[in-house]
């Protein structure tokens, strides 16, 4: 039976005054998250502004200029628990710079939150959500139809936009949905369910976030090499591979490579922070000892010796720039994979995804919060997979070297030979 | 759904913390743990242990010593690097003030909280540290909610908010420049229940003031404060006796306690599953000076 994961990462996101900030707050308030000062907080901060209510959306506004004009400008995160189920919730703003900050919260989420209102049903930033969700392999969408009561509490306007919105999500090959009719503001189905809603049976969010099947080590075994540890053991000198399993499970006895060096070995011990285990699996820490002594160094990549994954030094990758300056090609620039930090140059720049009509275009630029497809030249080879296929090998950071800047996010769609 | 056993949230989370500790140790040239004797700096130092048992810990800690301590606190400290057998600096801000880098606060209300962030930023720059670790959670305050776990300071120690370096997939881009550093917090994803869970898991020992115990106190803006030699009091504050346990260990002149009878860490833990007060907010008196008090704290340099 597969282990079902103890913590999901989950993003919300939606446009300007669609309740997001207020969904937040009901979940952290309902579920016993927020304590009587933060509460106590939140109605000073409301009668300042002179709201005639609590204005949940005040929590979670956090520094000085988001309060003062009434917008987000970063990402934050809330941590919850679902009936024992922890959810680390990013919450991504909104705004202009929607998709860079999307990109930061949602890359790794194993569900959205995504908001649509009521009364203005889909808009062309709730299918750009859904697109931005499909390339970041979110699978899984929980689609609060929000401001239920602005529309009388009423079924077909409910039954319309989930099937309107089911059909968005087919159209991007994109995530599965769960719509829920609901209202942050009164409270309705976020942990609760209300009798003004008679007609609808299905799940809360939280119930939602509570069941969602997200089974972990149910990928081949990999272990990017952070740290090699080194120790006197009676006189010999003992050395350990120290990092963290990104997917799968490994087991003493098994075979396996350093990559890209290629080197083989076989798992003599798995010693888990300490204690010693015949097996461990995703997401733990570990140090692996081997058979023999082979040549590893940080940044190789352990895996299975007949399941690795490819080595290559060209790539072509899904790329969201994040920076302010526009990415042209060729550019240099460095990427980060894991443990491994090597020089990387963009040699071509084959489209820029138009995300409002759903098609891509030809272009010699990517603008800050563009997206693109792009080929990668990077100066050593690398343990790689396609993101779709395993995201921990498939997902990279690029840097400027120049500004020591993150500027773009990495996903691997193919390996290239040369 | 199959079964949520087998592996719990604590194990994710000492999972994802030692990933971090180890990803700085390996990245930063010269890193340093922030260690106070409190309680988030205590299950830190017991993850960087871990991170790299059985070998010892690859950088030193560093108490920042306000002079205004709880003796019990640097008992404990003393105790602890012992135990550990780790290479402990000080850094002290009554050096700071003999040297005339700061000027000691006066009055009822004084505090060496925010002179803190000058010895801090001189002893980072005095030992070329590149790497803060440091126990600060999310889950802590409105500005921390909002802070990456490689969270870049500028030559001047200052943190720009609405610059911050993403951290998509938890890759964490770890360049700097030279007189730059980085504080980096393991525990961000972590809450209080959370490290009272994984004190209780782990047997770890704490420092005593954290257990009721019988102390002198009054009462400031409606917390109880510790009635310490050190404290001017403003007419009116009596002095009296109560049974009491801190929640967080600070300055002694800004950090409050709180009424209990909590002995032992499964009643504490009890006590912080049903408690309706957060931690910053039962207990920082620093907190509460504005809204926006510690993100501009942490703007200029502070922990």
């Amino acid at each position: 039976m597969p282990v079902e994961s103890p913590m999901l990462h989950a993003v919300a996101v939606g446009s300007v005054d669609d309740g997001k900030s207020t969904l937040i707050g009901r979940l952290l308030y309902e579920t016993g998250h927020l304590n009587a000062d933060e509460i106590a907080h939140v109605e000073e901060a409301s009668r300042k502004r002179g709201r005639k209510f609590l204005d949940l959306a005040l929590l979670t506004d956090g520094l000085r200029a988001e309060r003062e004009q009434g917008i987000t400008i970063d990402v934050a995160y809330r941590s919850f628990d679902a009936d024992g189920r922890r959810i680390l919730l990013g919450d991504a703003p909104g705004h202009e710079q929607y998709t860079r900050n999307m990109v930061t919260a949602a890359a790794g989420a194993d569900v959205a939150i995504l908001l649509v209102d009521a009364m203005n049903g889909l808009t062309s930033q709730t299918r750009r959500h859904l697109a931005i969700c499909a390339m970041l392999g979110v699978e899984d969408v929980i689609a609060c139809v929000n401001k239920i009561d602005l529309v009388g509490y009423d079924e077909g306007r409910f039954t319309e936009l989930a099937h309107e919105l089911i059909a968005a999500s087919q159209a991007v090959d994109g995530p599965r949905i769960t719509a829920i009719p609901l209202s942050a503001l009164e409270g309705i189905n976020i942990t609760q369910r209300s009798e003004k809603l008679p007609w609808y049976s299905g799940p809360t969010v939280l119930e939602v976030l509570h069941d969602l099947d997200r089974p972990i080590a149910d990928e081949a075994f990999r272990m990017p090499v952070q740290w090699v540890t080194r120790y006197d053991e009676g006189g010999a000198d003992v050395r350990a591979l120290a990092g963290r399993i990104t997917s799968g499970t490994v087991r003493v006895g098994d075979e396996v490579v350093a990559l890209p060096g290629g080197s083989t070995s076989t798992v003599s011990a798995i010693d888990v922070l300490g204690e010693p285990r015949d097996m461990a699996s995703a997401p733990l820490s570990v140090a692996l000892h081997l058979a023999t002594d082979i040549d590893v160094s940080r940044g190789d990549v352990i895996a299975p010796v007949d399941d690795p994954p490819q080595v290559a030094a060209r790539v072509r990758a899904t790329i969201a720039w994040l920076d302010e300056a526009p990415l042209t090609a060729p550019s240099r620039l460095e990427v980060r994979q894991s443990a491994r930090l090597v020089p990387a140059i963009v040699e071509e720049l084959h489209e820029r995804l138009d995300l409002d009509a759903m098609r891509n275009e030809q272009a010699d630029a990517l603008e800050a919060n563009d997206l693109g497809i792009a080929t990668l030249l990077l100066a050593q080879p690398l343990a790689v997979q396609p993101y779709a296929v395993n995201r921990e090998m498939g997902s990279m950071v690029l840097v400027d070297p120049g500004s020591n800047r993150t500027v773009g996010a990495v996903m691997v769609t193919e390996v290239l030979a040369g | 759904m199959s079964t949520l056993t087998e592996l719990g949230t604590l194990d994710v989370l000492e999972a994802e913390a030692v990933h971090i500790i180890r990803e700085c140790a390996a990245e930063c040239e010269r890193p340093v743990l922030l260690f106070s004797g409190g309680k988030d700096s205590i299950v830190l130092a017991h993850l960087a242990t871990k991170a790299f048992t059985p070998a010892g810990l690859p950088f030193p800690l560093m108490h920042v010593d306000t002079g205004h301590n709880f003796p019990e606190v640097i008992e404990y400290r003393d105790w602890y690097v012992q135990e550990i057998d780790e290479r402990l600096i000080v850094a002290s801000v009554e050096e700071s003030i003999a040297a005339g880098r700061v000027q000691d606060e006066t009055g009822p209300r004084a505090s060496r909280n925010r002179l803190q962030t000058t010895t801090l930023l001189d002893a980072i720059a005095e030992h070329q540290f590149d790497a803060c670790f440091g126990g600060a959670r999310r889950d802590e305050e409105r500005a921390r909610a909002k802070e990456r776990v490689f969270s870049h300071r500028d030559m001047f120690g200052q943190w720009d908010p609405r610059n911050q370096r993403p951290e998509p997939w938890g890759i964490y881009n770890t360049k700097l420049r030279k007189g730059e550093h980085f504080r980096v917090f393991p525990l961000s994803n972590w809450t209080e229940v959370d490290i009272w869970a994984y004190i209780q898991r782990e047997g770890l020992r704490l420092p005593s003031i954290y257990f009721a115990h019988e102390r002198e106190v009054f009462t400031r803006d409606g917390m109880l404060m510790a009635a310490a030699d050190f404290v001017e009091r403003l007419p009116g504050e009596e002095v009296s006796t109560a049974t009491v346990r801190f929640r967080t260990v600070g300055d002694a002149t800004c950090t409050a306690c709180t009424l209990s009878t909590a002995g032992t860490v499964e009643q504490v833990l009890a006590e912080t599953r049903e408690s309706d007060v957060s931690e910053r907010g039962a207990s920082r008196a620093d907190d509460r000076t504005s809204e926006a008090a510690m993100e501009d704290r942490k703007r200029g340099g502070y922990f």
